[in-house]
């Protein structure tokens, strides 16, 4: 029988205690940066549990909730992503009071028409492989470029080729898939959440069935890249093929073709079909996921 | 399935899930794995919009948006989130973000149009140019720089005048005591005797003495002098020296982090081109092994194809062969038809003489000046004739025998455009 004064109580009692202190800390007033750095690097598994649970009760509001695994991860991860944007803006909006700045932040995201890209089937381990490289690709260039390898097999020099860049970008294109391979693979895995008995379960699924797993992979990837074509600029949108070629002829728009054809399949192709110097040499880009980088 | 496991059964991985992510929170931008000259990306509303080039100079990027901007946030090439602020409904607000080493100033106004944000990249100052500042700042200090070596020299000549003092004194005692000491010790008896006893010889002597004691401090002041000026000018000298040893030293440090800066710089450059040139290398190569893969599809293709052009030359050929054979079957009777047909032709006809081939008649003709050549052969043409000679300006022409009387031929000719002259005799 656990008295008034066992272990297990006083460790609750303590943590209920502490957890009371660091809310009390995050609700004064930080009154420089610096103040709002130390107060908040204190208290961020309480911000991030906050977070957490703003999100939960939006997905239960929304209808889109389950109790497993794959929604509490996703929570997670978009918890996270709040937080860290959060960190590196909060700061210059001192004085404030950190916990209403987060609360403010965070009803300000989920006031947006899509906040995040929800699917059930994105909660699957090939849907959670694709959200989470495409929704890295729409903040990381490594990451984009590391899509046209995972997404359609392809390697720099096709990349280069395809999307028939000049000189003065393939060495950019080589770092990029450099940089990719060395660490930003290993992380991306490690913040969606993937693990290395997920990532051999896709890879024998492929194995064992590539035309039918590819299919249901295209399904998934269309709906992903039309959520994240959207953290793209209003003046990328997709083109007609006159418009492609008169682009590539020209020899202009290497911003929009790197960015823009890596989250469109459709343009992909549009472009590959006409044909020009080197995409001839490539067969027209299919999804054929690639699990390794 | 391992997704949809019940939240206690997965509690472990949520948890290790949840500490991962906050150790990424808590290690921030220090993770990123691009270099200092990497570009920096411009999110704005979470929308790239362009890209700073931090390749050690400033840069800047300015964009104006259609609708008010909410955030901005600087991404490092590989995603990371490097720095970024909130910004007001309405109004103007700036921020520098400190990176590594750089910064970034991020300037945002939004207005009832929309937003403008402009983003300066600030590189950090290079080795030599805090050398240069440095040395700057020991340069611009000159001015008050003697007020302070004065100061110091002041007070060091202080300290050397109470101690030259104090010896002198001390000196000065000395001499004093070493003089009086032998008159004071029976000064108590001599004293009282003076008055009375000494001589006039004593006192004289007494009274040279103090002359000569006076002169030997005048001597000393002199000398103290003296060496105060020797003092100040030994001063002067070192705070020259000083000054000089500083400069000295100032430039070895300059030359010392020129080369420095040089060195690095050649090392940098080196590796730079060398990843430059094995970049280039391996691009080459990859293009290399694009173009033989579309040689061999090309060659397959031209294989193929090759293959289906043989198929059709043989079928052809034997198309031709069966063609061949049905022309002969078909010939012989045609060629009885014909025989047929001879036979009942009028008689005229069936009588007519077979005829014989003529010669050509020859034509001297003399073209109008500036036809062109062209021109000359299209009318030989449209008289079926054939060019000869040509000679002082006349052209042979020779025709087929005209069945017309020859003025009449030659009259037409005459009257065609481009002719100026013709004759049948050269």
């Amino acid at each position: 029988m656990s008295g008034i004064g066992s272990p297990s109580m006083l460790n609750r009692d303590r943590t209920i205690l502490d957890r009371s202190e660091a809310i009390a800390r995050i609700e004064d007033v930080a009154a420089t940066a610096e103040d709002f750095d130390r107060i908040v690097s204190q208290s961020l598994p309480l911000l991030l549990d906050r977070t957490v649970g703003y999100i939960k009760r939006f997905l239960r509001d929304t209808g889109q909730w389950s109790e497993d695994v794959a929604h509490e991860k996703f929570v997670l991860r978009w918890g996270a992503e709040y937080l860290e944007q959060f960190l590196v803006s909060g700061r210059f909006e001192v004085p404030c009071r950190p916990l209403f700045l987060l609360d403010s932040m965070v009803a300000k995201q989920h006031s947006r028409p899509e906040p995040f890209c929800y699917h059930p089937d994105l909660l699957t381990p090939l849907g959670r492989f694709l959200d989470g490289l495409v929704g890295r690709a729409a903040v990381s260039r490594d990451a984009l470029i590391a899509l046209y390898h995972h997404c359609y097999g392809l390697g720099p020099g096709q990349v280069i080729a395809t999307l028939r860049l000049n000189g003065s970008e393939s060495p950019r294109i080589y770092k990029n898939f450099q940089r990719w391979r060395d660490s930003g693979w290993k992380r991306t895995l490690e913040d969606i959440g993937l693990t290395a008995p997920d990532l051999q379960g896709l890879t024998e699924q492929c194995h064992q069935q590539r035309r039918r797993f590819n299919g249901e992979a295209e399904r998934m990837l269309r709906f992903v890249q039309a959520h994240y074509r959207k953290s793209e600029p209003d003046h990328y949108p997709c083109l007609s093929r006159h418009q492609w070629e008169d682009m590539f002829l020209q020899g202009y728009g290497i911003e929009y073709r790197i960015w823009h054809l890596a989250l469109c399949l459709n343009c992909l192709q549009t472009a590959w079909d006409l044909g020009f110097a080197g995409a001839s040499a490539i067969e027209k880009p299919r999804v054929a996921l690639q699990f390794q980088p | 399935m391992e997704e949809h496991m019940h939240p206690m059964d997965s509690e472990p991985e949520r948890t290790g899930y949840r500490e991962h992510l906050l150790d990424v929170i808590r290690t921030g931008a220090r993770r990123t794995g691009c270099g200092a000259s990497e570009p920096i990306h411009v999110f704005v509303n979470q929308q790239r919009i362009g890209q700073l080039d931090g390749a050690g100079t400033e840069a800047t990027l300015q964009v104006r948006h259609q609708t008010p901007i909410e955030s901005v946030h600087l991404r490092s090439e590989d995603g990371v989130l490097l720095g970024g602020l909130s910004t007001p409904e309405y109004g103007f607000k700036s921020s520098r973000i400190a990176l590594m080493r750089d910064a970034v100033e991020l300037r945002v106004q939004n207005t009832a149009q929309g937003g403008v944000v402009s983003a300066v990249f600030l590189p950090a100052p290079g080795l030599w140019h805090r050398a240069r500042r440095a040395f700057g700042r020991i340069v611009g200090q000159g001015a008050p720089r003697p007020v302070a070596a004065a100061g110091s020299g002041g007070r060091i000549l202080a300290v050397a005048q109470i101690l030259l003092a104090i010896v002198l004194i001390g000196h000065f005692a000395d001499r004093i005591t070493g003089w009086t000491t032998p008159a004071t010790q029976p000064l108590p008896v001599i004293q009282a005797d003076i008055p009375q006893a000494a001589p006039l010889s004593e006192v004289a002597k007494l009274e040279q003495q103090l002359i000569e004691l006076a002169q030997t401090q005048t001597k000393t002041i002199e000398t103290i002098q003296t060496q105060q000026q020797g003092m100040a000018q030994l001063q002067r000298t070192m705070a020259k020296l000083s000054t000089a040893q500083e400069s000295v030293a100032s430039n070895v440090m300059t030359v010392a982090q020129e080369l420095e800066h040089s060195r690095k710089g050649t090392e940098h450059n080196v590796d730079r081109m060398t990843r430059v040139l094995m970049n280039k290398n391996r691009s080459e190569r990859e293009q290399l092994e694009a173009e033989i893969h579309s040689l061999l599809i090309a060659n397959d293709q031209l294989s193929r194809e090759r293959t289906q052009l043989e198929q059709n030359y043989q079928e052809l050929k034997k198309q031709l062969t069966s063609s061949g054979q049905d022309i002969s079957k078909t010939t012989v009777p045609d060629r009885d038809k014909l025989v047929m047909a001879q036979q009942d032709a009028p008689p005229q006809i069936a009588d007519a003489k077979p005829i014989r081939p003529q010669p050509p008649f020859l034509l001297w003709v003399s073209f109008s000046e500036g036809t062109s050549q062209a021109s000359i052969d299209q009318w030989v043409l449209d008289m079926h004739g054939r060019k000869g000679a040509f000679s002082e300006g006349w052209q042979a022409v020779e025709i087929v025998p005209p069945t017309e009387p020859m003025e009449r031929v030659l009259d037409q000719i005459k009257q065609t455009k481009i002719v100026k002259a013709v004759k049948i005799s050269r």
